[in-house]
């Protein structure tokens, strides 16, 4: 049995200012509240977003921009420390591949710039030895096909030598024989090309394609057909239908929302970009209007 | 009685100290999900020059207008001419302010006289 001592004794101590469980019960109490209110009611402003930081569909925009760059620049250390920056879950480059992937089945390349993107995109991943599902969902670059025909020309046979001794009389004197010919087409030969295309934004002529049929001198040439093809249809026109702009002059009138392709037909090659009636801003006066074109042709060569 | 409910208020009071710093300094909200428009200034003068290369590459306008309305911008060719006057007054990198005066010629169809010493001249 220990011996009482009244010094030890809690009724003997002095008392102290604090109650213990009265402090930590309102210390959890204010760390919770407080956390509360500044994660949820009072979070802080996010001013300095990080590309990882992006939804996913900005974060395709991003990957995109980065493959743009990469096929403009070639600098693939570059290229591969922004996709690394980006944060993205697993092999930067193999998720470059999914992205087109997924760009690719959606009407992200309804455009000729998004097919444009989602090519650079695969050819880097392609070159860095991945592989998806884009370079199956989207038509390969068009080459100039060459399709083979197979003609069957009849030859003949001569008849033979007169002899002394007659022989009998053939049937016919031609046998045909049938003999086989490869020809293969070669490209269509282009007489006019696509010069010059250049944009410009105005209040007066919103969404037009002005188009310009030219000699070698630079003299407008007069009834040259020009044509606009666009999803589910085609115009053609001609130049020098309207004299007060010159006989070189042609115009077509694009609808917002539609992409447009140009050529002479039978004569060019189609433009390699689209051509939409895009909204734009005159710099000069801050309106708002539709993009316009302005386009050259003149004979190749 | 009364010391229980001091030391609770002492102890509330120096918990909402701690969580705010621990909520607004040490482990503020870390936001994802972010639209393009909400990168940070950097981040976005990033994304334009590269824009801007993709544009110098294929010469598409309406493409590189496309790409740029991600961030949000409502004037395009605006936003062109402050990045790259910014570009060209900060004395950044010369082949970035190329791609940049390349892309508002695209855009607007002029450069302007601080833009001038940076202009390409593209060969049909």
């Amino acid at each position: 049995m220990s011996e009482y001592n009244p010094r030890t004794s809690k009724y003997r101590r002095p008392r102290s200012y604090f109650s213990l469980p009265g402090l930590l019960i309102g210390l959890a109490l204010g760390i919770g509240g407080a956390l509360v209110f500044a994660w949820n009611f009072a979070p802080v402003v996010e001013f300095d977003t990080e590309p990882w930081q992006l939804d996913r569909d900005a974060r395709a925009r991003y990957i995109v921009a980065i493959m743009l760059a990469y096929s403009y620049d070639g600098d693939l250390n570059l290229a591969v420390q922004r996709l690394i920056d980006l944060r993205l879950p697993g092999d930067p480059i193999q998720a470059v591949a999914d992205t087109a992937c997924q760009l690719a089945s959606t009407g992200y390349v309804d455009s000729s710039s998004g097919l444009r993107a989602i090519r650079a995109m695969i050819a880097f991943y392609q070159s860095q030895g991945r592989t998806g599902c884009a370079e199956l969902l989207i038509p390969a670059d068009s080459a100039a096909p060459t399709t083979v025909f197979e003609i069957v020309v009849p030859t003949s046979t001569l008849p033979p030598v007169a002899t002394k001794t007659p022989t009998p009389e053939a049937d016919a004197n031609f046998t045909p024989t049938p003999l086989r010919v490869i020809v293969a087409t070669s490209a269509p030969q282009s007489r006019f090309s696509l010069v010059r295309l250049e944009t410009f934004c105005s209040v007066e002529l919103p969404g037009i394609i002005e188009v310009y049929v030219q000699n070698s001198s630079g003299d407008g040439i007069p009834g040259q057909a020009v044509r606009v093809r666009w999803v589910d249809g085609e115009s053609t026109f001609y130049t020098g239908l309207k004299p007060e702009r010159g006989p070189a002059y042609a115009d077509f009138q694009m609808q917002p929302g539609l992409a447009y392709t140009l050529d002479m037909p039978g004569q060019s090659n189609a433009s390699d970009s689209a051509l939409a009636a895009t909204p734009c801003i005159v710099p000069e006066t801050g309106d708002s209007s539709l993009q316009s074109y302005r386009a050259v042709f003149r004979p190749s060569g | 009685m009364s010391r229980f409910l001091v030391s609770l208020f002492i102890g509330l009071a120096l918990g909402v100290l701690v969580g705010l710093y621990l909520g607004w300094v040490q482990f503020p909200v870390q936001y994802i999900d972010s639209p393009a428009g909400a990168l940070a200034r950097s981040y976005k003068d990033q994304y334009t020059v590269m824009i801007a290369a993709g544009f110098a590459q294929d010469g598409d306008v309406a493409g590189a207008v496309e790409r740029l309305r991600v961030l949000g911008v409502e004037n395009i060719p605006a936003y062109v001419l402050e990045v790259t006057e910014r570009y060209i007054t900060n004395s950044q990198n010369v082949a970035d302010i190329r791609l940049l005066v390349q892309l508002y010629e695209g855009l607007a169809g002029r450069v302007t006289p601080l833009m001038e010493p940076y202009r390409q001249v593209r060969l049909p």
